[in-house]
């Protein structure tokens, strides 16, 4: 896009999130050691992850409340494929991945087909999902994780980056490249954006739909997974507080939630911002409740500042200037 | 004739913008008075200072001898100035005694609602307006005329001193607009005052007895008696030159293998064996009026309803459409919806990815994804053609002028090459210089051996436009004939197809 860098809508992020980083470090300097972020990356990771998953829901202009429902459950299938039945890691994580997979072309054929909304079908899903998780764990955590898991899940492979960035990284080049290099990706935005107009300019609006939330059931999979190796147990509870940052993190970053609008990287940024948010407070020793009035604080501005720009736009237009 | 509303001198500016400069209209009791003007020539920046949506930057407003200034829209309905918008402005679910007396009710807001007075006040409100329907009545029942009605009732149950109409009609069928027209008469004779906003010319002629022209933000003339004006001398008002009436010649270009061809349609949403050809070149005007099924008839084409019986042809094989997506990627249909806003474009995306929408998937083979390059190179030709006026490329459509946006819905099929267009209602919302350069658009992509179906309930339009007309009625094709652009003679012929039914139907 030929507009100016500091009008896109992740500079505002970019500024914040290195304002952030100036400040907190020449306060703590101890924000800056490599353990320090190494932490960081870890959390960001996964949380990119997660947001990414919601992502691409709103860029078609739903909502997917099932996102930790999947993470969730696909979490402690990978755990309990591993304890119970003794599977290898990799196709553990294979199978577990194909479980958010269906799980999500579940949601999402349930949404293109019956024309109830998102909003519904994934809370009804979420609850289907959370009971299926709870009924397989009887709310017990699987133990008995690999040892490669739990390095995957912390060690770095070239300090102070742990492997889970890996991950982390290729899901927002493969996104940023779904949705702004490939008829695919354009499809899911112009869905987003107008659904009738995309629908009569021939693109397939259920086959769009049911594409979007196979890859957010994918990724929410796929953060489930990372997350049993960094927290190196098969926890019942992941995915239970997922929704707030799943939103916060693509809103912060300029997403529009009536869908067409979508930033990879500003969503990345939302994810930062928000990890560093919740480790000043650790650092400092603030309570962390502060972290949910923060992270709703941010949600407001961020709305804020995509209302803004609209009326501006709107009084652009009702005074002729374009 | 005494005066009701004056305002002088109005200026109203925004950022960069002098959207009003200067501007003078006057208003006289039980008349019905013509708001003329290209789009953007500051005919709805001036409603909204009249209804107060926005406070003027100069000058001052005398309504019934009294200085007018609205502090806002609830101010502006208080003090006499109801508005009926082009948009429907009811609640879906409530009934029309509800939609009515929206504003008051009841006179305190914990006070319960008299239902039986409602309804029996609503009954006065349809009976002067002749609205033949119990107050009772969910408004999302009614028909888009009647929705109307329900409006103006709603405007003059505030006791409106004068009441703005833009594009009333805009919705209608020629026989809804009359019965309109009827009651607009009878309440300016009964001594209300109306502004009347539209682009029909006709109809503004009709009904209309003094004008204000506007160009350019300014007055193109005073307020003056319409009939002191022909319909040349207001063009020339509005555009500032006068209108070219192109002198084109009917084609007969119905020969050959038709390109598109529907032998014995039947559709489930109830279009009777219709049979319809498209010729390579050949621009087919589809006439009907609103409700007669020939939007539904295209999207059936397109796949979108499913088609019971008969068939489909495309150059003369049967085409086997299910999706959209199948008449566009296999058959090279396109549709340029009536409703660019909200079926033809993505407002809040570019100008550059609503051009290239039909064609990302063919574009994606070269090279297995998209770049910004290859969809320019695909897309700007055509964008430049059509001489789509846009700071960049980059700029959302939805902040582009309607013109514009339409310019862009039609060229969005020129980039996807379709061999066949079928074009719904183009004028639309359009200002006088775009629509001429749309009919000469589409006579030139015809001649370049587009297959144009055009869908339109603009007589002159369709006169002007096709080659050969087919008249549609109630979900079926009562006939056709060729163009000979004789205009009373092809209105007579459509007319009298359309009453055909409508006599033996009875």
């Amino acid at each position: 896009m030929n507009q100016k860098f500091w009008q896109s809508e992740w500079f505002g992020p970019l500024l914040i999130t290195v304002t952030a980083i100036v400040i907190v470090s020449s306060l703590n300097p101890s924000f800056l050691s490599p353990f320090n972020i190494q932490i960081l990356l870890l959390a960001i990771s996964v949380n990119a992850m997660i947001a990414f998953s919601q992502m691409i829901i709103i860029a078609i202009g739903q909502m997917n409340l099932s996102v930790g429902a999947i993470g969730g459950m696909a979490a402690i299938s990978f755990g309990g494929m591993m304890e119970v039945w003794g599977i290898p890691w990799p196709i553990a994580a294979v199978l577990s991945l194909s479980i958010g997979l269906l799980a999500g072309i579940a949601n999402g054929a349930l949404c293109a087909y019956t024309g109830i909304s998102a909003f519904v079908i994934t809370l009804a899903s979420l609850s289907i999902f959370k009971g299926i998780n709870l009924g397989i764990t009887e709310a017990q955590p699987f133990y008995d994780i690999p040892d490669t898991v739990k390095s995957l899940g912390n060690d770095t492979f070239l300090h102070p980056l742990p492997w889970l960035v890996l991950p982390a990284v290729a899901a927002a080049v493969l996104l940023w490249y779904l949705l702004f290099r490939l008829p695919l990706g354009r499809a899911i935005l112009a869905v987003g954006g107008n659904e009738h107009a995309a629908a009569l300019s021939g693109i397939s609006v259920p086959r769009i739909v049911i594409v979007a939330h196979a890859i957010s059931g994918l990724l929410a999979a796929l953060a489930g997974i990372m997350l049993v190796g960094r927290l190196q147990i098969g926890q019942p509870t992941i995915g239970d507080d997922w929704l707030i940052l799943s939103f916060a993190a693509p809103v912060i970053g300029g997403a529009i939630l009536t869908g067409g609008h979508v930033s990879v990287a500003g969503t990345f940024l939302g994810v930062a911002i928000v990890a560093i948010i919740t480790q000043v407070l650790v650092l400092f020793s603030i309570d962390p409740f502060l972290v949910q009035v923060v992270l709703g604080g941010l949600i407001l501005w961020a709305v804020g500042i995509n209302r803004y720009r609209e009326v501006r736009a709107h009084r652009k237009i009702a005074a002729g200037a374009i | 004739m005494t005066e009701i509303f004056n305002a002088q001198g109005i200026l109203k500016t925004f950022p960069g913008v002098k959207a009003l400069e200067d501007v003078s209209v006057s208003l006289t009791r039980g008349s019905i008075h013509a708001l003329l003007g290209e789009n953007g020539a500051g005919k709805s920046t001036l409603i909204k200072v009249m209804t107060g949506v926005y406070r003027p930057d100069g000058g001052a407003m005398m309504l019934d001898g009294a200085e007018y200034e609205p502090q806002n829209t609830h101010d502006a309905i208080v003090k006499g100035i109801g508005v009926v918008h082009q948009e429907r402005n009811l609640i879906p679910r409530f009934s029309i005694a509800e939609n009515i007396f929206l504003e008051h009710l009841a006179d305190q807001p914990l006070r319960r609602i008299d239902y039986p007075k409602l309804f029996q006040d609503a009954q006065r409100w349809l009976d002067l307006l002749e609205i033949d329907a119990d107050p009772a009545t969910p408004v999302d029942r009614l028909s888009v005329a009647k929705m109307q009605l329900v409006e103006i009732a709603k405007a003059l149950s505030l006791n409106s001193k004068i009441l703005m109409l833009d594009e009333p009609t805009a919705s209608l069928t020629p026989h809804e607009t009359d019965t309109l027209f009827g009651i607009l008469r009878r309440l300016r004779d009964d001594g209300a005052s109306l502004v009347f906003v539209s682009h029909k010319l006709e109809e503004v002629q009709e009904i209309c007895d003094s004008v204000t022209v506007l160009r350019d933000g300014q007055n193109a003339c005073e307020s003056r008696r319409l009939d002191e004006l022909g319909r040349q001398d207001i063009v020339r008002l509005m555009i500032g030159r006068s209108e070219m009436i192109p002198d084109w010649v009917a084609r007969d270009r119905a020969e050959g293998q038709p390109v598109l061809e529907l032998s014995n349609v039947s559709t489930k949403l109830g279009h009777k064996a219709v049979d319809l050809k498209v010729h390579k070149g050949e621009i087919v005007g589809l006439y009907g009026l609103v409700g007669a099924g020939r939007s539904e008839l295209a999207k059936a084409v397109l796949g979108k309803f499913e088609i019971t019986d008969g068939e489909v042809l495309v150059n003369g094989i049967s085409a086997k459409i299910n999706s959209v997506a199948d008449a566009v990627g296999r058959y090279r249909i396109g549709y340029v919806s009536e409703d660019r806003k909200s079926e033809g474009l993505v407002l809040i995306h570019s100008v550059l990815e609503n051009v290239g929408i039909p064609i990302w998937r063919r574009l994606s083979q070269f090279g297995g994804f998209l770049t910004n390059g290859t969809v320019r190179k695909h897309t700007v030709p055509f964008i430049q053609k059509l001489e789509v006026r846009t700071p960049s490329l980059e700029q959302q459509v939805g902040n582009l002028s309607g013109g514009n946006q339409q310019k862009i819905s039609v060229a969005k099929w020129l980039a996807a090459e379709a061999q066949v267009l079928i074009i719904d209602e183009p004028s639309v919302g359009i200002d006088i210089k775009t629509k001429a350069y749309l009919h000469e658009l589409i006579r030139e992509l015809s001649d370049t051996g587009t297959a144009i179906l055009l869908i339109t309930s603009d007589m002159p339009e369709m006169i002007a436009l096709a080659d050969r007309i087919v008249v549609m009625n109630e979900y079926a094709v009562m006939g056709g004939f060729n163009n000979t652009r004789d205009y009373t003679e092809m209105s007579e012929g459509i007319m009298g197809l359309i009453q055909g039914d409508e006599t033996a139907a009875a």
